[in-house]
C-alpha cells in the first residue's frame, strides 16, 4: 500500500502548478469552513451563557403542569404556593450536580417617573441567587450604581433606554403598576438601584429587575410561577430533566420541566440561522472542492491514459488503476486539508492577536469577533474532504479503469 | 511444447460504417523458447496479432490459447493475472512511467503480483544486471537515452520470469546500432533462460537474428516474398513456417506454422512449406 501512496505522490507532483491550485481550492475552502466553524462555536458558546446566565433561564426551569399553556388565564391557579416552592426546592438541591433551585416571577406592568409612564416588563429573582446565576457573565453587562440586593427590596435596576426616556438614572425614585393576581391594580414605590444595558435594542427600552419579594408584593401574592433550576454542567441538562421530572412527579407534583434552550426563542432562532449559513457555505465550498478534484483528476486520467494501458498491460487489475487514481484524490483531499489547517492557525492567532469588534444588528455594544480553535471540528473536517476528494477522483478513476487497453496504448 | 495456440483468429475494427479486417483468420502455433519475429508492413496486422497474443485484445472470431488456457473463458480480472505472470511486454515507445526510478519501473510487475517489496528489489536489480544497466537503478526515465529505457523496458518484461515475452516494434524508436544490441539481449536471454520472444517489426536489418520469420500482409500470414524463401537467416537465407489459410486453401492442403530449430508442429501433417530449405 505504502508503495502505491508514493506512486500517487509522485503523480501528484508530476504536475505541479495543477496540483497545487486544487490543493489551495481545497486548503482555502477547508479554512474557510474551519473559520467559519470556530466563529459559530464560539457564538453559540457566548449565546448558550447569555441564554443561561445573561437571561437568567437557568439551565432547567419548572413549571406547574399547563401554566405555559393557560398560566395567563389564570395565574393564581398554575403558580407554585409557597409550601411547594420549598418541597420543589428541597428535592432539586438534594440531588447532586445542582447548584442552586430559585423562584422568578415575570411580570408586566407600568412605570412612571411622577410625570411619564410608560410600560415595562420585568423579571423577580432572589438577588442573592441571581448572582450566582450570573457569575463571570455579569462582567460582560455592567450596571451603572447597584445591583438588586436583599436588604433594600425596593431596589431596581432598570434597562439603560427605558430609564433614559423617564429621565431616571441610579438613585432615582419611580413608582410601578402593575394587576395584582385578583385582579386590582396595585403601585409601589421603587428606587432605581442601577442601569444596565441589556444587550438588545429590542429590550433596552422595556426591562427591568426587581427582587422576588418586591414582585410578589406587587402581584399581591405569595406564589411563584417559576422555579429555575441551575447545573454545574450544561450537559447533563436533558438528563437531569429526566430525573427531576420524575422525582417530582413521584413526589406528587404535577409539573412541566423546560431547558434553557427551549426557553430561549432567541437561542434557538440564532443557531437555525447560524446553522443554515454554515449549512450552505458548506454546500459551496463542498462544490468547490469536488469540481477541482474531479477536474485535475480527470485531466491526469486523460494525460496518462497511455500509463494506464501500459499498467493494465503489465497486469494492474482494473480495480487497482481506480484505487491508484482514488488514492490520488484522496491524498489531494488530505494535503489540502493540512494546508488549510496550518491557513486557519494563522488566521486564527491574527485574529486573537488584533481582536477585531462588530456590532451585530440589533445589539447594542460592540461584540468581539472570536474564533474558537474547535480540533474536533478540524479533525471532521478533514476526514470528510479526504473522503469527498476520494469519491471525487472515484468518477475519473472508474474511467480510467474501464479503459480499453489496446486504446489506451494507442494514446498519444 | 507449444505456448500459443491460435486457431482461424480474426479481427475486425469499426471505423464509423466501414468494417477494417484487420485478421483474417490466423492459424498459428508458437513454441516454448522460441525467437519469432512478425515481419510485414505497415498495416499488415502485426500490432493486431501481437495484442492478441497478449491478451490485451479479444479476437473476433477464432480460437486463442496461452500457455494452456483459453484467453476467450477468462475474466478480466484472471486475463490481468496471466498477463502479470506469464506474459511481460516491451513496447515500441518503452512506456516507462516516468515518475518512477528504473528500478522501480522494474519491480512494478513485481509490485502488481504483491511481490513482497525486498524479494521485487533483488529480482529487479538482477534483472537489470542482466541489461546492463547496474549504475543508472535509480534514474528516471527522462534522463536515459532510448536505447537504455529499451533496455529498463526488457528487464521489467522479465523480471517476473514469463514464459512469453512481447515486444511491439522493440526497435522503431531507436537507432540501428542500439537496435542491434536490443536484439542481441533479447536473444541472450532467449537462449539462456528459454523465454519464447516474439517482436513485430519492419526493420529487415534485424531478421538475421531471428529463429523463426512469421510474415504478414494484409491480415494474412503469407508464405510469399523474400522471407518466406524459408532459408536459415543466420546463413543470410530466412528459415520460416507458415500457414495461410487462404493460401492452404490454394494448395489444397493444412499447413501449419513451426519452428525450424528441430521442432514438431503441432498441427498440420505436412511439412511442405519446409520444401523451400527452411533447415538448410
Amino acid at each position: 500500500m505504502i508503495k502505491w501512496m508514493r506512486l500517487a505522490l509522485r503523480n501528484i507532483l508530476r504536475n505541479k502548478r495543477r496540483s497545487l491550485v486544487t490543493l489551495l481550492a481545497i486548503a482555502v475552502g477547508f479554512a474557510a469552513i474551519s473559520l467559519f466553524r470556530g466563529y459559530t462555536s464560539n457564538m453559540y458558546s457566548g449565546l448558550k451563557t447569555m441564554a443561561i446566565r445573561g437571561e437568567g433561564l437557568g439551565h432547567l426551569t419548572i413549571f406547574k403542569a399547563g401554566w405555559l399553556e393557560k398560566g395567563k388565564l389564570d395565574p393564581e391557579k398554575y403558580m407554585f404556593s409557597k409550601s411547594e416552592i420549598e418541597k420543589i426546592s428541597k428535592l432539586v438541591t438534594d440531588e447532586s450536580g445542582v447548584v442552586l433551585a430559585t423562584p422568578q416571577i415575570n411580570l408586566s406592568g407600568i412605570v412612571s417617573n411622577g410625570t411619564v409612564s410608560t410600560i415595562f416588563i420585568a423579571q423577580g429573582v432572589v438577588p442573592r441567587d441571581d448572582r450566582t446565576i450570573k457569575g463571570d457573565w455579569a462582567a460582560f453587562r455592567p450596571i451603572k450604581g447597584e445591583g438588586l440586593n436583599e436588604e433594600k427590596s425596593y431596589g431596581v435596576e432598570m434597562s439603560q433606554d427605558l430609564a433614559g426616556f423617564l429621565n431616571l438614572t441610579s438613585d432615582k425614585d419611580g413608582v410601578v403598576m402593575a394587576p395584582t393576581l385578583g385582579g386590582q391594580m396595585n403601585a409601589l414605590d421603587i428606587h432605581v438601584s442601577g442601569v444596565y444595558d441589556t444587550g438588545s435594542d429590542a429590550t433596552n427600552d422595556k426591562y427591568m429587575r426587581l427582587s422576588f419579594n418586591f414582585a410578589q408584593s406587587l402581584l399581591d401574592t405569595e406564589k411563584t410561577d417559576r422555579i429555575v433550576v441551575l447545573l454545574e454542567d450544561t450537559e447533563k441538562t436533558g438528563k437531569m430533566r429526566k430525573l427531576l421530572l420524575a422525582k417530582l412527579t413521584s413526589a406528587g407534583i404535577a409539573c412541566e420541566i423546560k431547558t434553557w434552550n427551549e426557553l430561549s426563542l432567541f437561542y434557538s432562532k440564532a443557531r437555525g440561522m447560524i446553522d443554515m449559513m454554515f449549512l450552505f457555505i458548506f454546500c459551496i465550498v463542498l462544490v468547490i472542492v469536488v469540481m477541482s478534484t474531479v477536474n485535475t483528476m480527470g485531466m491526469a486520467v486523460l494525460e496518462r491514459t497511455r500509463e494506464i494501458g501500459t499498467l493494465r498491460a503489465l497486469g494492474l487489475k482494473r480495480r487497482g488503476i481506480s484505487m491508484l487514481f482514488a488514492m490520488e484524490g484522496g491524498l489531494l483531499g488530505l494535503l489540502g486539508s493540512l494546508i488549510g489547517a496550518a491557513l486557519h492557525v494563522c488566521v486564527w492567532a491574527v485574529i486573537r492577536a488584533i481582536k477585531p469588534t462588530y456590532t451585530p444588528p440589533g445589539v447594542s455594544t460592540p461584540v468581539p469577533l472570536t474564533v474558537d480553535f474547535v480540533l474536533q471540528a478540524l479533525v471532521l473536517l478533514s476526514i470528510c474532504l479526504v473522503i469527498l476528494s476520494l469519491i471525487a477522483a472515484i468518477i475519473p478513476a472508474k474511467r480510467a479503469a474501464r479503459q480499453n487497453i489496446v486504446n489506451a496504448l494507442g494514446h498519444t | 511444447m507449444s505456448l500459443i495456440e491460435m486457431q482461424n483468429i480474426k479481427k475486425d475494427y469499426h471505423l464509423g460504417e466501414t468494417v477494417v479486417h484487420a485478421l483474417q483468420g490466423i492459424d498459428l502455433e508458437i513454441y516454448t523458447g522460441e525467437f519469432v519475429a512478425i515481419w510485414g508492413p505497415s498495416g499488415s496486422g502485426k500490432t493486431t496479432l501481437l495484442n492478441l497474443i497478449g491478451a490485451i485484445d479479444e479476437p473476433t472470431e477464432g480460437n486463442l490459447v496461452i500457455a494452456g488456457t483459453d484467453v476467450h473463458s477468462l475474466s478480466d480480472n484472471r486475463k490481468s493475472e496471466l498477463r502479470n505472470e506469464t506474459i511481460g511486454y516491451v513496447f515500441q515507445g518503452f512506456n516507462l512511467v516516468p515518475v518512477l526510478s528504473a528500478l522501480e519501473n522494474v519491480m512494478l510487475p513485481l509490485q502488481i503480483k504483491g511481490t513482497p517489496s525486498k524479494e521485487a528489489k533483488e529480482k529487479a536489480l538482477y534483472r537489470l544486471q542482466e541489461v546492463g544497466l547496474t549504475e543508472f537503478i535509480h534514474h528516471r526515465p527522462a534522463k536515459m537515452s532510448g536505447g537504455q529505457q529499451q533496455r529498463v523496458a526488457i528487464a521489467r518484461a522479465l523480471v517476473n520470469d514469463p514464459s512469453l515475452v512481447i515486444a511491439d516494434e522493440p526497435t522503431a524508436n531507436l537507432d540501428s546500432e542500439t537496435a542491434r544490441m536490443i536484439i542481441s539481449i533479447m536473444r541472450d536471454l532467449n537462449e539462456k533462460d528459454t523465454i519464447t520472444f516474439i517482436f513485430s517489426t519492419h526493420d529487415q536489418r534485424l531478421l538475421d537474428r531471428v529463429k523463426r520469420l512469421v510474415r504478414l500482409e494484409d491480415g494474412r500470414i503469407i508464405d510469399g516474398g523474400n522471407p518466406l524463401t524459408g532459408t536459415d537467416v543466420s546463413h543470410g537465407t530466412h528459415n520460416v513456417s507458415v500457414l495461410n489459410s487462404s493460401h492452404s486453401e490454394r494448395e489444397g492442403e493444412v499447413l501449419t506454422a513451426w519452428p525450424v530449430e528441430g521442432a514438431t508442429p503441432l498441427r498440420g501433417q505436412t511439412q511442405a512449406p519446409l520444401t523451400n530449405g527452411g533447415q538448410s
